[in-house]
């Protein structure tokens, strides 16, 4: 059996020590910013058994099909970022909806073959849910817009 | 009080500390088989493969999107890392296949191990500096960075080092932290009042898959679900104190929970998934799946590794390999 020094067991201890008090402090004071040593949070968040569940989507308009707005894929394949990245941007992108612009040129680099788009919106639904049961009521508002100059 | 008393207390104390120290340091250093860590190192590599290729790819899109999206992270203002760029996240990519799958061969263990550990977590880094940190990819690093330390270990070396069973036991201890760090952030950002919260409707809401769609019909089932998930979370360290079979048990228990999750919401903690694995003793699966690929191959079987089929010697041996290993 292969058996480790005093000074090998005592830097493994350390370390092992150190990481425990880096995940917990992160757990107990980090936030995301501390990756990867920010709490685990996976559905951490309480939602309130009765309120909206949010979603938020984009919808755009295409140089083949002006002035008709579809709905695109907010996905990483399609603008480079996914859903929950700009959801956490939405106040940003309210001051400067213009932001939105960078979406449609990152599309443009992924999906060279697409048709372009020219004008890009931010959509929010609210989904009803009462009593932890969604009520098939859904509110749509439109949270920011940018059209290509 | 006499000082004599005093003194004898003083010493009987030192004594317990030093009898709790020994005990944890014979736990920490537990010895294990180097091919355990050999198989768990083969399936982290190519985990870190099939991760960057088809799983997490986020990473690689964000060579795409514009800097103004750049959020840097502490790691990145600590190591002054730039936004991405379509060049980095290329060369992190395939920087990270190429160096797993030398690191594979077993060769350079060290060097080999921690420059995969550093290209993978570059491009997580990459993943994650955009607004979205996933929160179950960091126990990852701890294999990435702790497997390497015990230096060269072959699938077909049944000897038993503490090198080896450190690195185990650190990959253990984070997978478990995992479970019971995440019952903390419940209550620490959903409060105690979590379990009684919408917070599975809202994640089936948002994107159950219709195999899911049902549980929204019998809320019941998504509230109590959270009462079992946290209770079960809030226990995970228990695990430690379980029997091997027992322990694979738990282990399994997880794997249908993360299965469930899965089919529910398409969400799985692939990373951590690979990290449960080295509760199981997998250079006896290893040794049994060599068996049977080479009966399969129409040649003599290999012996099996020493003691494979003889009555377990001690504790952790007291597993058997899956169905049809002994005969």
């Amino acid at each position: 059996m292969d058996r480790l020094g005093r000074v090998a067991k005592a830097w493994r201890a350390a370390v092992v020590l150190a990481l425990a008090v880096l995940f917990c402090a992160g757990s107990l004071v980090g936030d995301d910013h501390w990756w990867p040593f920010g709490p685990w949070r996976m559905f951490s968040t309480s939602q309130a058994a009765t309120g909206s569940v949010w979603s938020t989507g984009i919808e755009v308009q295409t140089a083949d099909a002006p002035g008709q707005w579809v709905r695109a894929p907010l996905t990483p394949e399609n603008v480079g970022l996914n859903r929950a990245e700009v959801e956490g941007r939405i106040p940003q992108i309210e001051a400067d909806p213009s932001r939105l612009g960078t979406l449609a040129r990152s599309h443009a680099q992924l999906r060279p073959t697409s048709a372009e788009w020219t004008a890009l919106r931010v959509v929010r639904r609210l989904i009803v849910v009462v009593d932890r049961k969604p009520t098939g009521e859904v509110r749509t508002e439109v949270l920011a817009q940018w059209e290509a100059p | 009080m006499s000082t004599g008393t005093a003194g004898s207390a003083v010493t009987a104390l030192t004594r317990l500390g030093r009898g709790v120290g020994r005990r944890f340091s014979g736990w920490l250093f537990a010895p294990m088989p180097l091919s355990r860590v050999a198989a768990l190192r083969v399936l982290v590599f190519a985990f870190v493969i099939v991760d960057v290729v088809l799983l997490h790819t986020s990473g690689w899109y964000h060579g795409y999107a514009d800097p103004v999206w750049y959020e840097p992270l502490v790691m990145g203002k600590v190591l002054h890392l730039p936004a991405a760029s379509v060049l980095l996240v290329q060369v992190l990519k395939w920087g990270c296949v190429v160096a797993a799958l030398a690191a594979m061969t077993g060769r350079a263990p060290r060097v080999l191990g921690w420059a995969v550990a550093v290209g993978w977590v570059w491009y997580q880094y990459v993943a994650f500096s955009y607004g979205k940190v996933d929160h179950d990819r960091a126990d990852f690093v701890v294999a990435l960075a702790l497997l390497p330390t015990v230096g060269l270990a072959h699938l077909s070396d049944q000897r038993r080092s503490e090198a080896a069973g450190f690195a185990l036991r650190a990959v253990q201890l984070a997978a478990v932290a995992t479970y019971f760090l995440s019952s903390w952030a419940k209550v620490r950002f959903g409060g105690w009042d979590w379990v009684n919260s919408a917070t599975m409707v809202r994640a089936v809401v948002r994107r159950g898959t219709p195999m899911a769609q049902w549980l929204l019909e019998v809320p019941w089932t998504l509230h109590w679900f959270q009462w079992v998930l946290m209770g079960a979370e809030l226990t995970s360290p228990v695990i430690f104190l379980l029997s091997e079979k027992w322990r694979r048990r738990a282990v399994g228990g997880w794997f249908v929970f993360h299965a469930m999750t899965y089919g529910a919401i398409t969400i799985a903690f692939w990373p951590h998934l690979v990290m449960m694995l080295a509760f199981l003793p997998l250079e006896r699966y290893a040794a049994w799946l060599g068996e049977r690929f080479a009966r399969l191959r129409g040649g003599p079987a290999p012996t099996p590794p020493e003691g494979d089929s003889s009555p377990p010697r001690d504790a952790d041996r007291s597993s058997r390999a899956p169905v049809g290993a002994a005969g």
